[in-house]
């Protein structure tokens, strides 16, 4: 099955010449049991109709979904203004947020390649050469050292800057830029500590805050509706008023219990800051952690305020302006609302916007106190200070770590902490922790569907880890037990789905996926048996 | 007069790299203080074995930060004596790189001792140890080079990523440890180095052999144009463990970087995208959105 890379030469890696036909399903790296005959439908190709729009990228999926120029003019215009842009990224005016870890990584691979099968994409693709770590990289240091280094255009081949940049260099890097999720494996594993996902994702902020092209579902329908409606889910405060009384109802009805939501209590312990992904997807989810609050007798609230009731920045993946939009807004929420801390609910992403990245931004007049929803679930479990019974979660649980929390944070005993506690049958999947693989949904993957990009995501961004899933499950595969498949992070959830969607897994293998807390309410002896219902959502 | 040719060369090679290693190191430690991209495990942390880091204690901020200097110190150690990542992360390369390293290691540390022996800290015990010196980290130098070299030509992996100039590092990298190695050989007892050397860097006009002339300007070679390559890395390493993926100081603890952060925000914007609103500051580009209201 491995053919080994089809671009065979630096001439044809510089052109992207040869990965033009597009996923080959039948390299996918293989499945166990129940798996080996498994068929791979193939990705379907965009239609001539579409073609006529959008600029695919040279595997022949389109996630930025870059226009088709209208004229040579705008071709120039946009090679033109991309060179522009890389030379911001090269100040510190205009990059002081990322400049000196960009210009070590850009400066200092030694092409080694020890960073390639640390790659979920890259190994799971069945190693096509377009989705190595060093790819996207490599392309724009020639670019860097042609076209902007003094000197870049004496001797390029034997420099090995031998490329020529075109319109279509351009728009198939920046189509690139949106094949890996930011999940920093290959930089863990760099001997030297060159990090190919930071100029992956400075790559992105180069498009986006230059030439205005940036993945949809993160931009415009993701980071400007967040800062213009309050959420990225298109949800305003009259939305998420209906939806906290349909909580408070279906909290009496599933758990037997009279849980309010608290909305915009002033000086509370804890402002909780959702993805409102849940809210929608999962509200299964928010139930919980109200629970588990009142039960703690902890003073929380929720914010009705503009983005106060999403804790989602997108901005964290593509672009640092919008990020800093979105993360002043968060902190001037919770500074207003006077809470003594901010709780990261069940979101990844979350995690590290408003913690360590946030940390070196947000003024002093503005800072709040912001802490891990895990390491107060693990206080409360660990501590035992709700009433849990773990024999009613008897059935077989694995963990699925958020690379945004245990990589990029180091958040990784708690969460384990909680479910030794209460899932006798808890395993970890291989490897786990810091070294987890990625769900295939990071950096905004998991919110984009449109084109075929799903159908990418799921066969070839997620196969590692659909892998892994499997083979923590595989002493009990089996339909007939069923298996709970823990992700406490929202994007890491609807990938899960898209996952267990795509790969029949709940028929096939009984696996059923949620959250951390969704569990941790199963146990409690005060709430109705059953929280969990065992159907695929 | 090949001798004041080789000594001119020697001193401008010498000036070159170090004042190309001083350029470098002084861009990379005078880069605008960035936003945290810390990546786990980090060395210094007490939950480093599971790659756990301050965030997962209750109430973090009321808790005495603890730094394990000691951790980090050994953490380098390995990753520069032993090549711990490669070795954990690219088995097969390791193989060739390990004794490459070492061989370099070795020829720094014969240098610095002929440098010693030319200041007049010389004994019969150096001298052997010297030689030693010479022979094998000449030999592990040219035979790690030569092993790099042969896989970057024949594993598609390697050669795809590898121009004509890193084939032709390794090559010199080649000759100059294959040609130490014959030096160390030649000259027993390397007796008649540190004075040659001497005589050299001084201009005295001493005569030096044609193998060790070819020695010294192929190594002074290596060093002309070793800072304009990414074998930096022997010191940009430093940036990039302790300065981003190890830096996790929460920024409270750091008012002088506060203060940076601070000048940060008044430099110029200006990104060409409608939505980032360029010719402004940059904190005001982060408190505004075009298209609303100031402040909203």
């Amino acid at each position: 099955m491995m053919e080994g890379p089809r671009i065979q030469t630096r001439e044809e890696m510089s052109s992207f010449l040869t990965e033009n036909e597009g996923v080959d399903v039948n390299r996918l790296v293989p499945l166990p049991f129940p798996y080996e005959d498994w068929q791979d439908e193939p990705i379907p190709r965009l239609t001539d109709s579409q073609l006529e729009r959008i600029v695919p990228g040279p595997d022949g999926i389109a996630a930025a979904q870059i226009p088709v120029p209208e004229s040579d003019e705008e071709r120039d215009r946009v090679v033109a203004s991309f060179l522009e842009g890389l030379r911001k990224l090269l100040t510190k005016e205009n990059n002081w947020t990322f400049l000196q870890p960009f210009i070590l990584s850009l400066e200092n691979c030694v092409k080694c390649q020890t960073c390639a099968d640390a790659c979920p994409i890259y190994t799971g693709s069945g190693e096509m050469e377009v989705y190595r770590p060093t790819f996207r990289a490599e392309i724009l240091r020639k670019i860097v050292d042609r076209y902007i280094k003094p000197g870049g255009s004496i001797f390029p081949k034997l420099r090995g800057n031998d490329i020529e940049l075109d319109w279509d260099v351009v728009v198939r890097l920046a189509e690139l830029s949106y094949r890996c999720t930011l999940c920093r494996r290959c930089a863990q594993t760099c001997p030297v500590g060159v990090d190919n996902a930071l100029i992956t994702r400075e790559i992105r902020k180069l498009f986006s805050q230059e030439l205005g092209i940036a993945m949809p579902e993160l931009h415009e329908k993701g980071t400007v509706k967040q800062l213009t409606v309050g959420s990225s889910t298109g949800l305003n405060p009259a939305g998420l008023a209906d939806i906290m009384e349909f909580a408070e109802e279906d909290i009496q009805e599933k758990a037997g219990l009279n849980i309010p939501m608290p909305m915009d209590v002033e000086g509370a312990e804890y402002l909780v800051m959702h993805n409102a992904g849940e809210f929608l997807s999962w509200p299964e989810n928010l139930q919980a952690f109200a629970i588990i609050l009142e039960a703690a007798g902890i003073k929380w609230t929720l914010s009705s305020e503009l983005l106060g009731y999403d804790s989602v920045n997108y901005g964290l993946f593509y672009d640092d302006v919008q990020y800093s939009r979105v993360a002043l807004k968060h902190y001037e929420v919770a500074k207003n609302l006077g809470v003594k801390k901010m709780l990261v609910g069940e979101c990844g992403h979350a995690h590290k916007a408003l913690m360590p990245i946030a940390d070196r931004l947000i003024p002093e007049e503005l800072r709040v106190r912001t802490e891990s929803c895990l390491v107060l679930l693990e206080d409360l479990v660990v501590n035992e200070k709700l009433l849990l019974d773990p024999s009613r979660n008897d059935f077989p649980v694995t963990l699925h770590d958020p690379c945004n929390i245990t990589r990029s944070m180091g958040i990784v005993q708690p969460e384990r902490n909680i479910l030794k506690k209460i899932a006798p049958r808890f395993r970890e999947m291989e490897p786990h922790g810091v070294h987890n693989y990625c769900c295939g949904g990071g950096s905004g993957f998991a919110i984009c569907s449109s084109l075929n990009f799903s159908q990418w995501r799921t066969r070839v961004a997620g196969r590692l880890k659909f892998r892994q899933i499997l083979e923590a499950f595989a002493d009990e595969i089996g339909p007939g037990t069923k298996k709970y498949l823990c992700a406490p992070c929202s994007n890491c959830k609807g990938q899960m789905r898209d996952l267990i969607n795509y790969y029949e897994a709940w028929d096939r293998c009984g696996i059923l996926y949620g959250g951390l807390v969704e569990l941790i309410v199963n146990a409690m002896v005060d709430v109705r048996e059953g929280f969990i219902e065992w159907e695929m959502h | 007069m090949v001798g004041y040719l080789l000594g001119g060369w020697v001193w401008l090679c010498l000036v070159t790299f170090a004042g190309g290693c001083l350029l470098r190191a002084f861009k990379y430690a005078t880069a605008p203080v960035h936003l945290r991209w810390d990546l786990y495990p980090v060395a210094h942390e007490p939950g480093r074995d599971h790659g756990g880091s301050y965030f997962e204690q209750l109430e973090w901020w009321t808790k005495k930060r603890e730094k394990d200097h000691l951790a980090e110190i050994f953490a380098m150690a390995a990753e520069i004596l032993l090549l711990k990542g490669v070795w954990e992360n690219n088995r097969r390369l390791w193989w060739a790189s390990f004794p490459f390293h070492w061989g370099l290691y070795l020829l720094v540390g014969t240098t610095l001792g002929l440098m010693a022996v030319m200041v007049g800290l010389g004994s019969p015990f150096v001298t052997v140890v010297l030689t030693a010196g010479g022979v094998i980290g000449g030999g592990l130098t040219c035979l790690g080079a030569l092993a790099l070299l042969v896989m970057r030509s024949t594993d598609q992996k390697l050669r795809l990523y590898t121009t004509p100039l890193d084939r032709a590092n390794l090559l010199v990298l080649v000759l100059f440890g294959g040609l130490t190695v014959a030096i160390a050989v030649g000259f027993p007892g390397m007796n008649d180095v540190p004075a040659g050397l001497v005589s050299l860097l001084s201009f005295g006009g001493a005569t030096i052999p044609a193998v060790w002339a070819l020695q010294i300007a192929v190594g002074a070679l290596f060093l002309f144009y070793l800072p304009l390559t990414r074998m930096v890395h022997f010191f940009a390493k430093y940036f990039t463990y302790h300065q981003v993926r190890w830096d996790d100081q929460p920024i409270e603890e750091n008012p002088k970087m506060a203060s940076r952060l601070q000048a940060a925000l008044a430099f110029g914007v200006d990104w060409s995208a409608d939505h980032v609103g360029g010719g402004r500051t940059w904190g005001e580009v982060a408190t505004t959105i075009p298209g609303m209201e100031e402040g909203e």
